[in-house]
């Protein structure tokens, strides 16, 4: 009986040039490629382990997806022949189903080929801070069809990589350093060269503002109501944002400790006593309302009377 | 304060407290330098502290593997021409915990007491953040205090043709190698490649042959356990081309 059940295996299903095709073949081409992909995951999963302390993520999973997706094709097209199918024949009627295909699947082959050139153009890698379309955030994954961004608030956004390359983006990180700057608004009475000289030092002391390029502090501008003093400090681009948020404070701080505060808008009014002029300008309107006001008395009067 | 403890122990000098005690059926590590304080339990008895100094890059935050030291004055070198000099850089002071005989330690605490200070040595679109330090030149072995600064005696060698004018030179923790003995010693060499462009590296083989130990001067200085050595990074430059001048 078991002879006559696995005897199936070798009836032909259908004959192609290249001999006919069995069930086995079948079963066989399903096999080798199920085998393939699970070998191939299993690799990829232990080739992240070993390069996780070694390659950074942005440089190992390109890597990893180009050693996984091009093993599979390679697999496909070389048990093919398993199949019936002639892998230089399916070349050729390739590039005619080619052209159909692209037509009916343009977008999915547009995000596909914009991924490929994400991957090796590398405008942005994984970890990144980007701001690509109007949506800021982390670049968490670069896949083949659309890019996955991990916004500040914590949405996970998925963007079509067409999208991500024919638009604008703007990397945070792209450079190893960022400059931030604050205008700092002190009264006319402080001694500004002390202010600039007190922010220097403070500015000196600070591990993560740059030496080089050097920061400056400089008065910009006299204002209405103060003196402006313009600091710009570069940082590095890992802690622009923390220095950034704490520098403020603490230079308000330094600048208060040492007697400069930070100016209120404020107008000086200078008012001027000339005692002579103001006497005749206030007797003047009583004689002149009194004549104004005559008729008015007058009608008391006669209501009286 | 630099050397190996079995604990129960403790050590201050210059501001620094470091202990290990038995709290209950654990041991307690603790230390305290200015108003910096770190706690931290240790499972498991036998264990071996080791206090050393290690690569100046760890603290505040590690950030970059490199460490740029700019000299007071800057030294003109005539082609073709090779000269030493002593410089000093940042210590930090690494603790490890280790099993008695064990070569691969693990970190648990670092600090410094040197001054903590950043730049970018290049351009600001290509650029690399180096640990900035500023040192005086020296013709012979300075006395430093070996909890702040240690001693880079460093070989200039001028392979061009041209004179070299050098105020600086950037150096890769990967291949940096401390020693340590009263003082803390560094062997380093910068070699000009041409008007703008030099290599720095350090002197990995110790001058009598003996790994572990190098003797200079009639002292012998242990090799201290390096962070960066400890990392089995693999493909990861020993040495720094410096590309955007020296």
């Amino acid at each position: 009986m078991i002879p006559q059940d696995i005897g199936f295996l070798g009836h032909e299903l259908y004959s192609t040039s290249l001999g006919p095709v069995t069930p086995g073949n079948l079963i066989k081409f399903v096999l080798v490629l199920s085998i393939s992909i699970i070998l191939l995951r299993v690799l990829t999963i232990y080739l992240r382990r070993v390069l996780k302390d070694r390659v950074s993520k942005d440089v190992g999973e390109p890597i990893l997806k180009l050693l996984y997706y091009g093993t599979l094709v390679i697999v496909f097209i070389s048990i093919l022949p398993l199949i019936g199918i002639d892998p230089s024949g399916f070349m050729l009627a390739g590039g005619v189903a080619g052209i159909v295909i692209g037509f009916a699947t343009q977008n999915i082959v547009g995000n596909l080929v914009s991924g490929s050139f994400l991957m090796f153009e590398r405008p942005i890698k994984i970890g990144d801070q980007v701001e690509v379309n109007g949506i800021s955030g982390f670049v968490t994954d670069i896949r083949i069809i659309s890019t996955y961004i991990r916004t500040h608030d914590g949405l996970l956004v998925r963007i079509p990589n067409q999208q991500v390359f024919t638009t604008n983006i703007t990397n945070t990180v792209g450079h190893p350093v960022r400059r931030f700057e604050y205008t700092i608004r002190i009264r006319y009475s402080d001694d500004a060269s002390a202010a600039i000289w007190l922010i220097n030092d403070y500015i000196d002391k600070e591990p993560f503002a740059l030496r080089n390029p050097t920061p400056s502090v400089f008065v910009n501008d006299l204002g209405e109501s103060s003196v402006n003093i313009i600091v710009r400090i570069w940082a590095p681009v890992s802690e622009w944002f923390g220095l950034k948020t704490s520098l403020l404070l603490n230079i308000k701080k330094i600048l208060e400790e040492n007697g400069i505060e930070i100016s209120y808008p404020q107008r000086v009014l200078h008012i001027k006593s000339e005692p002579e002029k103001i006497q005749h300008v206030i007797e003047e309107p009583k004689e002149q309302q009194f004549i104004e006001n005559e008729p008015v008395l007058n009608f008391e009067e006669r209501v009286v009377n | 304060m630099y050397g190996y403890y079995d604990p129960p122990f403790s050590v201050e000098q210059e501001g620094i407290f470091i202990s290990v005690e038995r709290t209950g059926d654990k041991w307690t590590y603790r230390r305290t330098s200015g108003k910096d304080e770190v706690e931290k339990l240790i499972l498991g008895d036998g264990k071996r502290i080791i206090i050393n100094p290690v690569e100046p890059l760890n603290t505040p935050k590690e950030i970059t593997p490199n460490l740029l030291i700019e000299f007071e004055k800057t030294l003109l070198l005539a082609g073709g021409e090779k000269e030493q000099i002593f410089l000093t850089f940042p210590i930090e002071i690494g603790i490890f915990i280790s099993d008695v005989g064990d070569k691969n330690p693990q970190l648990i605490d670092v600090l410094s007491l040197a001054r903590q200070k950043f730049t970018l040595y290049g351009e600001v679109s290509n650029g690399v953040v180096c640990k900035h330090w500023k040192s005086k030149i020296y013709s012979a072995s300075p006395s430093l205090n070996p909890l702040q600064e240690g001693i880079l005696e460093l070989t200039l060698r001028n392979t061009s043709s041209d004179w070299a004018s050098i105020s600086k030179a950037v150096f890769s923790a990967y291949g940096m190698k401390l020693y340590y003995d009263g003082d803390v010693y560094m062997k380093a060499r910068v070699d000009i490649l041409s008007r703008n462009t030099a290599e720095t590296g350090f002197e990995i083989q110790s001058i009598n042959g003996e790994m572990g130990y190098l003797v200079k001067d009639k002292k012998i200085r242990k090799e201290a356990f390096g962070v960066y050595g400890l990392r089995m990074l693999g493909l990861v430059p020993l040495k720094f081309y410096m590309e955007w001048g020296f």
